[in-house]
């Protein structure tokens, strides 16, 4: 028992030692070493700007930041930014200091106030934005009173994108697709003979997998070329909600997911839309997202593709396809004055682009207003254009000579300035997150024959309204 | 003065000493698991207590605070009668559909792939247990798969069944198994998932119940052998009985980590096809549905919290009481 007692002594000296060593080692090397001479403003943004870090870095400096200030970019992919930052910024992070936003889900940070007012800090910045860029992105980033809370870096419209050289092989003329829109019957009749007349293995391809991507753009585009729309007229888009109507069992809603089944799964299936052609696209759209279904493009398997103005750049370069790429607006289903809904029909494009904003805990809230100032400069939105080919968001520079001037985008200008006026929002309220995911399910299912187009668009519209709502009641 | 202060200083500290050695050896296991104990308790009790005062508040869509007020068990009631399931990305419990509907689908993955893995590696541990040539490298080989990280497995299962990527895909759909786009179907991600899962973890199960094996005293067998039993004899009265305690702790560790499936769903497919208990939580927590999240969280907790303890009974009556 002695023995016993002098060894528990023995182990309680032994960790008391132990613990004080180690406290003592953190105290030597817990200190944090100073920066150099150069302030590093970390800005948040997808790995593409990652890997052009040195020349946007270039660009900026070009416009105006000055040479004592460099801009980090540490990556934080499309589709984790917006729940990364929500952490972040709920968290009272001072890092990252700049974050590169969706335009499709800004204002509800603007809304917490977890993002710095632009017009408050830098007026002069702030009327910049207001006077000079598409009054559509504009819109996204500014708070009810008109404040503007961040700088818009490019605009996105979605394109429809062909291979000139095999339309022509089939027969087809497709001079003046770029500026005046083909009627969607005409244009899956294009697809569909293209597609058998060459060696290409589908004629259409889009994106359809269950995302986002899918409830705010590819399904909004096409619904709203057909006259339809989730909320009716136009202006329930990004108000009154839990009073405005769910409108996804309308009749051009209800075409719209019967004319992409024809497309997929071809003019017998049960939920096929009468006399269109088919099948022009692989069920594959249904797992694909942005870039999967680009490299099918690029690989040279589809006549056809829907992607943003970034695949333009891809799919136009030398090595690519070069001039034998065509680019035309979204097709239409119905004419703007046969819609069913105020403000919908005729080609339409989903509006996306990004903006750079601003944590209001930096600790380098000057050098981060340098970088935003510069951001706003004709000379870095053109280089960008150059660089990434992000679409410069302001409508005098988009059409100017020095766009033109931009290699293989600058092909592409009238139909990018086209889209640009006939550009469509996601309804991004505050329900937003809660509707997006419910909606593409079910076009997921509708598309590929899980459901009859009309039974999923009836479940999809009473999801709908249970969440307005709920949204109602909540207030 | 200092003398004095001294004297007392060392008083205090001959005072604890003794104190501690004049404790019985239960009571000094214990003071040397306090410090332990209030550790876990910050570190494991505390957040489960917040997590259970967030979900009684309501969510706040609108505002810059991050809850509503104070609205008690709504939750957890809306949660439980299905009123809030348009609110998820898929709906909470749905027997018409259960490979849509979060409760359901975590249900069925846990049962089908701890079943599979805990009966692959009970063959895999019996195999590894005899003696040949080359035994370490086929034991190597087994433990391969559970080496590859979540995200990797993911990836490559991700890819066997893309169309027009994966080889899989086409023969399946042929013969009639699954549909073309397996990764967009609820029914067929399933099936993946489970794949997966199933391919990764039984060498998991494997070396925990050939760890159960090994220490089966071998002299039982000779006396078996004398005895006359048969091989299946052999199984069923030595080797089953003796390894079944260790197949059980291999199967709880299973169940409780199959229970909170999400990483695989995530790179296999997708939440909004294969929605699983902690799924729902990671989208109404990027949702901003702070209480809902909490709410669904702790649900997931106690239901986890049940069959561990119907586990833990088990494994009592084995033990007769000892656990």
């Amino acid at each position: 028992m002695a023995g016993n007692q002098a060894s528990r002594r023995t182990f309680l000296g032994g960790a008391a030692t132990a613990g004080l060593a180690t406290g003592l080692a953190g105290c030597t090397f817990g200190q944090v070493t100073g920066a150099g001479g150069t302030t590093v403003v970390q800005l948040a943004a997808a790995s593409g700007s990652y890997q052009a870090q040195s020349d946007i870095n270039e660009a900026l400096h070009e416009a105006g930041m000055p040479r004592d200030v460099r801009v980090s970019i540490s990556v934080v992919g499309s589709s984790q930014a917006q729940s990364q930052y929500t952490r972040w910024l709920s968290a009272g992070l001072e890092k990252p200091d700049l974050l590169r936003m969706d335009s499709g889900w800004t204002i509800p940070f603007i809304l917490r106030e977890q993002i710095a007012n632009l017009s408050e800090s830098m007026p002069d910045v702030a009327q910049r934005i207001k006077d000079e860029y598409f009054q559509a992105s504009v819109d996204t980033v500014t708070a009810p009173n008109g404040d503007v809370h961040g700088v818009p870096l490019f605009s996105d419209f979605g394109l429809v994108l062909y291979r000139k050289d095999l339309v022509e092989e089939a027969g087809f003329d497709p001079s003046g697709w770029a500026t005046s829109p083909l009627s969607w019957k005409r244009f899956a009749e294009v697809a569909k003979q293209t597609k058998d007349r060459t060696d290409a293995k589908h004629g259409f391809t889009f994106q359809a997998m269950v995302y986002e991507g899918l409830s705010c753009c590819d399904f909004n585009e096409f619904m709203t070329t057909w006259g339809g729309s989730y909320f009716g007229a136009r202006k329930n888009l990004l108000e009154n909600v839990g009073e405005r109507p769910v409108t996804v069992d309308a009749d051009p809603v209800v075409k719209a997911n019967r004319m992409l089944r024809t497309f997929i799964q071809g003019p017998d299936d049960s939920g096929a839309l009468e006399e269109f052609a088919g099948p022009i696209s692989p069920s594959a759209v249904l797992t694909w997202s942005e870039d999967p279904s680009l490299s099918a493009f690029t690989n040279g398997d589809a006549v056809m593709h829907r992607n943003w103005p970034y695949s333009l750049s891809v799919a136009g370069a030398e090595d690519a396809f070069g001039t034998n790429l065509g680019v035309m607006p979204i097709p239409y289903g119905v004419r703007p004055g046969e819609a069913q809904f105020a403000g919908m029909g005729g080609t339409k494009s989903a509006l996306g682009g990004w903006h750079v904003t601003m944590n209001p805990n930096t600790k380098r809230k000057d050098a981060a207003r340098e970088v935003l100032r510069a951001m706003t400069r004709d000379s870095f939105n053109v280089a960008l254009m150059n660089i990434l080919g992000y679409v410069p968001p302001k409508p005098d520079l988009l059409t100017s000579k020095q766009a033109r001037s931009v290699d293989v985008l600058g092909r592409y200008v009238d139909q990018l300035e086209l889209a640009g006026q006939n550009a469509v929002p996601r309804p991004a309220t505050v329900v937003w997150p809660l509707q997006s995911p419910r909606i593409a399910q079910q076009v997921s299912a509708a598309l590929s024959g899980d459901k009859s187009p009309n039974g999923a668009m009836n479940d999809l519209r009473r999801i709908l309204e249970d969440i307005e709502h709920s949204a109602r009641e909540g207030r | 003065m200092a003398t004095e202060q001294e004297t007392r200083r060392a008083g205090v500290t001959v005072r604890s000493a003794r104190w501690i050695e004049n404790l019985s050896e239960t009571q000094f296991a214990y003071l040397l698991l306090t410090p332990m104990i209030l550790l876990m308790g910050v570190v494991a009790l505390w957040p489960l207590a917040r997590t259970f005062t967030m979900s009684l508040r309501a969510d706040s869509l609108f505002g810059a605070a991050q809850l509503g007020q104070f609205i008690g068990f709504d939750h957890y009631v809306a949660l439980l009668t299905g009123e809030i399931d348009a609110q998820l990305t898929r709906p909470f419990f749905d027997p018409g559909q259960p490979f849509r509907s979060a409760l359901t689908v975590t249900f069925i993955f846990t049962v089908v792939s701890v079943f599979f893995e805990t009966v692959i590696g009970f063959g895999q541990a019996l195999v590894l247990d005899q003696d040949f040539w080359g035994r370490r490298w086929l034991r190597v080989a087994i433990l391969l798969p559970w080496a590859v990280p979540i995200v990797i497995q993911g990836m490559i299962f991700f890819l066997l069944f893309q169309p027009g990527v994966g080889f899989l895909v086409e023969p399946l759909q042929s013969v009639g198994l699954f549909s073309s786009t397996p990764t967009a179907s609820s029914v067929d991600s399933m099936i993946i998932v489970v794949v997966a899962d199933v391919w990764k973890t039984s060498a998991f199960m494997a070396l925990i119940i050939l760890a159960g094996l090994q220490s089966v005293d071998r002299s039982l067998y000779e006396v078996s052998k004398v005895e006359g039993a048969s091989t299946w004899q052999r199984f069923k009265t030595v080797t089953f009985p003796l390894v079944l305690p260790a197949v059980l702790v291999a199967m709880l560790f299973r169940t409780i980590a199959a229970m909170r499936i999400y990483g695989l769903i995530e790179t296999v497919s997708s939440c909004s096809t294969v929605p699983s208990l902690s799924c729902l939580v990671v989208t109404t927590f990027g949702a901003r549905q702070y209480a809902t999240a909490a709410t669904i969280a702790f649900v997931t907790a106690a239901i986890i919290g049940i069959l561990v303890s119907v586990y833990i009974v088990k494994y009592a009556d084995l033990e007769g009481g000892g656990f």
